[in-house]
Parts: C-alpha cells; structure tokens; sequence
C-alpha cells in the first residue's frame, strides 16, 4: 500500500512538514508543487497523512484523552452566589444595594447569568448588563472593585469626581472614570471595546494602553500580544440588541461567544486557529448560528457528542 | 515578559465571490490538482467539482483567494481519498459477515448507511484508540493536547516547557507511530 517504504523516514518527515506548513496563512503552495513534482513518493506520503490526519480529526471528539480539560477560571474562594430571579432593574438594583450592608465581613459578591442577559445598576448608578453565561464579581463587596470572571459585559459608568472604577479580566486591568464600554473574556483572547470615553487597559506584565471611543483591544491571553484596532462604537454590545457583530475578530472569540448563547461545547480545529472573521450573527437563530457561521467563513461545523467543532471544509 | 501593543488599522476584509476567484486561478488550480493528484482526468474532474462548490458558495472573509482555493482543492482531495476508504472498509465489512465489529444485531439485520456508517465508525475509532496507545508518552502527551485538546504548537511547547522544534519531533514520531499501526 504504501510507497513510502521505499523512501522511508525521510520522504514521510518531508511530507509532515508540508503537511504542516500548508496549515499557514502564508503558506509556500508553488514550493509545495514543486516538492510533489520532483518524486510521485512525495505525493503518496502526502495522501497518508492528510487521510490519516482526517481520520483522526473525525474521530477526536470522541477520542479518550489522557489528561482533563484545562479549566479557565479560578474559582474565587469564599464566594456567595447570587441569581437574579425577576428580571426588573428596581430589583437588581435594591439587591445590590441591600447586600453589602447585610455581610458583616465583605466577602465577594458573585453574580452569574444563565441563557439570558441581566442587568444591575450599582449604588452610583454604574450598570453593567452580564451576556448570557457569563460572570461578574464584587470584590469585596466594593463596587468600585469589580472582575469579569467569565464571558461578557457592558459598563455604563458615570462619571463621579475622584472615582475610579477598576475592572479585572484575567491578567488584565481595565481602569475607568466615567464612560461606555465592554469587556469580553474568552478562554483564549481579551477584548475590551469603547463606545464613549477613554479606558486604560493594563496587563499584569506592564505597559499601559489607553482607549478611546472606537477602539478595540484583543489581546492574546497566551501569546502576551495586543493589537489595537477599530470598531465602530454603535457595534460595541451589540448582542444587547440580538446582534453580535465581528470585525476581523479570532475565530476563538466568536466561538466562545457561540458556546455562551447556545450552551454548547464549542471547539476549533487547529487549523483555524488563524482564521478571522467579519461579519453579523443573530443571536434568534441560536444553534442556528453555528451554520450561519461555517457558511460565511466557508468552514464547517460538525456536531458530536463532545458538542460542535469548527473544521477546514471537509464534508460539503 | 513585556506585552507588545501595536496600534493597526483593520484593512478592510475582500469579500470577492468565489466564482470570480475561480475564473482568475483556473489554470493554476489545474496544474496545482495535476501534481497532487498525478492523474489529469481527476484533476479535471476535481476542477469542475470545485467550479460547481465555489459559484454556489457564498463570498467569504478572505486575505488570499488563491491559498483558499488551493486549501478547498487540498480538502476536496482529502474528502474523496476518505470516502474511497470508507468504502472500503464498507466491502470489507460485506464480506466478513460475522466479524466481531458489528455491535448489535439490529445493526447486522438492517445494513441501513446510517447504521453501517456508525458500525465503520466505532471500528475505526477502536484501532484508532489502540494506535494511540502504542505512542511513546512523550509524544503521545504532545498528540494528546494538539490534535485531540486543539492546542497550537506554541501552547503545546509552552504547557511542556519544551522548544518549538520538540513540538514537532514529538508529532513527527506521534504520527509515524499511527501509521505503521493502522496500515492494512
């Protein structure tokens, strides 16, 4: 079956690097070509392991793993779950006024969203309305404390002499005295979008960026790298009006907002890891949104027990 | 580690439709499916299979139309070599009527594709599984958290605390190992 017995090893190492680099955006095809022209061996390893790689890709959700999925969020210790039952601001609102004075050590105050947005208006008229699924603490009880713990929300943040308001995603800090803005935490990427004022956005590491209306920041959680870019400020929260709306954004971050909306598992292909997309989800069309997406980036999604995955096109 | 920030403007994204795309990269596309294939009867045909995907599909976010037809070239590729193999494997099952595979005997009564399709699947996945096992722990840690747990090979390395080039060793070796343990 196999010609690569004849060339051995190294014809089949040859064929994993081009398998490999083909992953790449800015991959050499007419050095690919040329390599498959020189000998007809190149082109049968290549076809063993693009079918092998297949095989496994069709099979990898369900495939047993030797080590437990890495879990994202620290839990807070000592932390006191709120829900909101009724969806009325006045009753967030007497809620969150009420508590603080109620614990006599302050411990946080942890406010979690299920399949839908709630908002919760602070003492000094701070309102942050939490996406589905997602987390909010008050450190300490303090209301100028705050930490998106999971998933997103909005910040309307008056501006009050001599307040500042201190935000923290992860190994970031986003500082603010008075403006309009969002904070998405996915597992792999930070996104912080403005829509009126100026933030700072400072990561544990060092450095400071400051933004203002009509930017965006997406850092790179893994990578340690931020990029600044545009956004157009009627588009920041826009799921608040059932639209979630990308411009160049990483396909990490649309699905982990998907997996939100839908409460699926989502997953990516290594492959896409480098894939951008623009474009408008309606957040109506729920899972919907999931072909709505693999059509638009002319992808495919491909739901499984283990939930949905985002491949390269694959079965049409 | 200081976190770089650069300032860029978001280039505007193409949204050029397929078939225009096509119309540009035909001959190309041709001679790219000729040295993939070696077949130019197939290539022709997988040329006009993929004129007929791409004035159907839609126009999508693309920085470089020519690397994105090559890409659906490549998997069109792929998708048929895995169809072929699944036929196989098909026949094969046809022919050893009572191999151990078949899981229930509503499965061995009703050939339905589905039920045939999930009885190929559960077969592949156990001599997938078994492959895995025979992978050295070095590599099979890296093949764990790349192709099953999606990590980049920049993630890999820095979860093991090991170089870029070791990433790849260890994938090398992960891979070779599969294929010798799932060649027929």
């Amino acid at each position: 079956m196999s010609a690569l017995d004849q060339g051995g090893d190294h014809v089949f190492e040859q064929a994993l690097a081009w398998h490999r680099a083909l992953s790449r955006e800015d991959a050499d095809w007419d050095g690919y070509i040329a390599w498959l022209d020189e000998n007809p061996a190149h082109r049968t390893a290549f076809d063993e392991i693009a079918l092998l790689d297949r095989m496994i890709d069709d099979h990898a959700p369900s495939l047993p793993s030797i080590e437990p999925a890495e879990v994202s969020q620290p839990a807070a210790p000592h932390r006191r779950k709120m829900w909101w039952f009724g969806g009325s601001i006045a009753a967030a609102l007497a809620v969150a006024a009420v508590v603080p004075t109620l614990i006599r050590t302050p411990a946080d105050i942890v406010y979690d969203t299920n399949g839908k947005s709630r908002t919760v208006t602070f003492a000094d008229n701070t309102q942050v309305t939490l996406a589905p699924r997602s987390t909010l603490v008050v450190k300490a009880g303090d209301q100028t404390r705050l930490q998106v713990a999971a998933g997103e929300a909005y910040f309307s943040v008056p501006h009050i002499k001599g307040r500042t308001l201190s935000i923290r995603a992860a190994d970031y800090e986003v500082r603010d005295i008075g403006t309009r803005f969002s904070i998405n935490l996915a597992p792999e990427f930070l996104t912080v979008a403005v829509a009126e004022g100026n933030v700072s956005v400072r990561p544990d590491t060092g450095g400071t960026a400051e933004l203002g209306a009509g930017k965006q920041l997406i850092a790179d959680r893994g990578r340690r790298l931020a990029r600044i870019a545009p956004v157009t400020t009627n588009d920041v929260a826009s799921w608040r009006q059932g639209r979630l709306v990308y411009a160049n954004a990483p396909l990490a971050v649309v699905a982990a907002d998907l997996a939100r909306y839908t409460g699926d598992r989502v997953t990516i292909d290594p492959r896409l890891r480098e894939r951008r997309f623009s474009g408008v989800l309606a957040i109506a069309n729920g899972a919907g949104m999931f072909s709505d997406l693999a059509e638009l980036m002319s992808i495919s999604s491909r739901r499984s027990d283990a939930g949905v995955r985002f491949m390269p096109l694959g079965k049409y | 580690m200081k976190v770089k920030l650069s300032v860029e403007t978001t280039e505007p994204i193409e949204h050029v439709p397929l078939g225009a795309l096509y119309g540009v990269h035909r001959a190309e596309l041709l001679r790219f499916l000729i040295a993939r294939t070696g077949d130019r009867a197939e290539a022709e045909d997988l040329v006009q299979d993929l004129w007929l995907k791409a004035s159907r599909g839609s126009s999508g976010p693309m920085a470089n139309g020519r690397a994105y037809l090559f890409r659906m070239a490549q998997n069109l590729i792929v998708d048929r070599a895995r169809e072929r193999q699944r036929r196989m494997r098909r026949e094969r099952l046809w022919i050893d009527g009572d191999a151990p595979l078949a899981g229930s005997s509503e499965e061995r009564i009703d050939p339905s594709r589905d039920a045939e399709s999930a009885m190929i699947d559960r077969e592949e996945r156990a001599r997938l599984s078994q492959a895995i096992e025979m992978v050295p722990d070095g590599a099979r840690r890296v093949f764990d958290l790349h192709k099953l747990k999606g990590l980049s090979h920049a993630e890999v390395a820095a979860r093991l605390g090991i170089s870029h080039s070791g990433v790849e060793k260890h994938m090398a070796v992960a891979m070779k190992y599969l294929r010798r343990a799932l060649a027929d």
